[in-house]
């Protein structure tokens, strides 16, 4: 730290500073956690808002307010986001609690996931074909249903912009809770499982931590979707990008 | 069959030791994940395949240990937390794409739905039809 500036200067520079650790960007992303959880509660826990996307607000704004850059911010968060494998890993336990679920409905599942899994693709690239986007932003709305590991994966091999591929899967994740929430209204359907399996494969983590909300087979049979869809997609998009 | 909620903890807190012992499994269960990435040059991420093989492992030996139970209940009761960091970028990723984004808003917003209700009917009939998928005892 430089000793010239006055007290006043160094307090001021402060928060690019101590951005140069991990443990500001994980503090703040703690913190960011728990005000998001209390403000969620106040506004009554609304079906049509999935909780991470205040927590996700909260935390935004926290980085703007501070003047962080958000590449720095993410450099720390990265630390905290080395669990996001083993918490993958840990989804394994409750698929098993409910494998009895998954035996039952083992057919419409094996039949359901190649076809819901290509259209989720397919409906996307057709619309944003028609309304002429590139090859590149169609590379990168492709794996949009794909849990971010994977994806990151599949977009090297087709070519997509990585920036906008992470905006595609946010951005299906969140819309997927809300689209579930209005088509299981419209449409009468009370199956957790299904729509558990519906959260995993169109929205990947963020639709199944929705799903963990809802109950603890919905959390499973999302994991599975999550599971299946990326396996699948991993396999079907090099193809078809390829022809 | 044994089944231990791990979302409801029974004494309502879990021994940190005991957790530590379970996240030293998935973490380990992570490691083959990635190990047999890259090994075999799967375009599946190590989680995923971590997952899928801590699921056979627990089908085969038939039971969740407390220590892996607890881990994974804690983890997944802060899966929220690990997600966050990421979905920021989506405030400050604006305008990088002018020019792109009525197409990508559009067929992302159009697309998902379609492919929401799709998932929602096909897989609700196909259940209903083909009520028991095992032909086993159900």
């Amino acid at each position: 730290m430089n000793s010239s500036l006055t007290v006043w200067e160094r307090l001021l520079t402060l928060s690019q500073v101590l951005a140069d650790t991990p443990m500001l960007a994980i503090a703040m992303t703690i913190l960011a956690f728990f005000a998001a959880n209390r403000v969620y509660i106040a506004i009554g826990r609304p079906v049509w808002l999935p909780p991470v996307v205040p927590a996700a607000a909260i935390l935004a704004g926290m980085i703007a307010l501070l003047g962080l850059d958000p590449d720095s911010y993410r450099e720390g968060a990265n630390w905290l986001m080395l669990l996001l494998g083993p918490a993958t890993v840990a989804l394994g336990v409750p698929l098993y609690q409910n494998i009895h679920h998954i035996r039952a409905m083992l057919w419409p599942i094996v039949l359901t996931l190649p076809i819901a899994a290509s259209l989720a693709v397919l409906y996307t690239l057709v619309i944003a074909w028609a309304l002429g986007a590139s090859p590149t932003v169609m590379a990168s709305l492709a794996p949009k249903s794909v849990t971010a590991a994977i994806a990151l994966g599949i977009g090297d091999i087709i070519g997509s912009s990585v920036p906008m591929l992470m905006a595609a899967l946010l951005i299906t994740g969140v819309f997927t809770t809300l689209c579930v929430e209005v088509a299981t209204r419209l449409l009468k359907i009370t199956d957790e499982r299904v729509i558990g399996f519906a959260l995993g494969l169109n929205g990947h983590a963020i639709g199944t931590v929705r799903a963990f909300e809802i109950s603890s087979t919905a959390g499973a049979f999302s994991s599975l979707g999550m599971s299946l869809t990326g396996l699948f997609t991993a396999l079907l998009l090099p193809v078809l990008f390829n022809l | 069959m044994r089944v231990t909620s791990v979302i409801h903890f029974k004494d309502g807190r879990a021994p940190l030791m005991s957790i530590l012992r379970g996240f030293l499994i998935l973490v380990l269960f992570f490691l083959l994940g990635e190990s047999l990435r890259l090994v075999f040059l799967v375009p599946v991420s190590g989680g995923i395949l971590g997952l899928m093989m801590l699921t056979l492992y627990l089908m085969v030996t038939g039971g969740v240990s407390k220590p892996v139970a607890s881990a994974s209940q804690a983890l997944i009761s802060v899966l929220i937390l690990l997600i966050m960091p990421g979905l920021t970028e989506i405030f400050f990723i604006s305008g990088k794409f002018t020019g792109q984004w009525l197409a990508v808003s559009v067929s992302l917003l159009v697309g998902t739905f379609l492919s929401v209700v799709t998932t929602l009917v096909l897989l609700n009939v196909l259940a209903r039809k083909l009520p028991s998928g095992s032909n086993n005892h159900e």
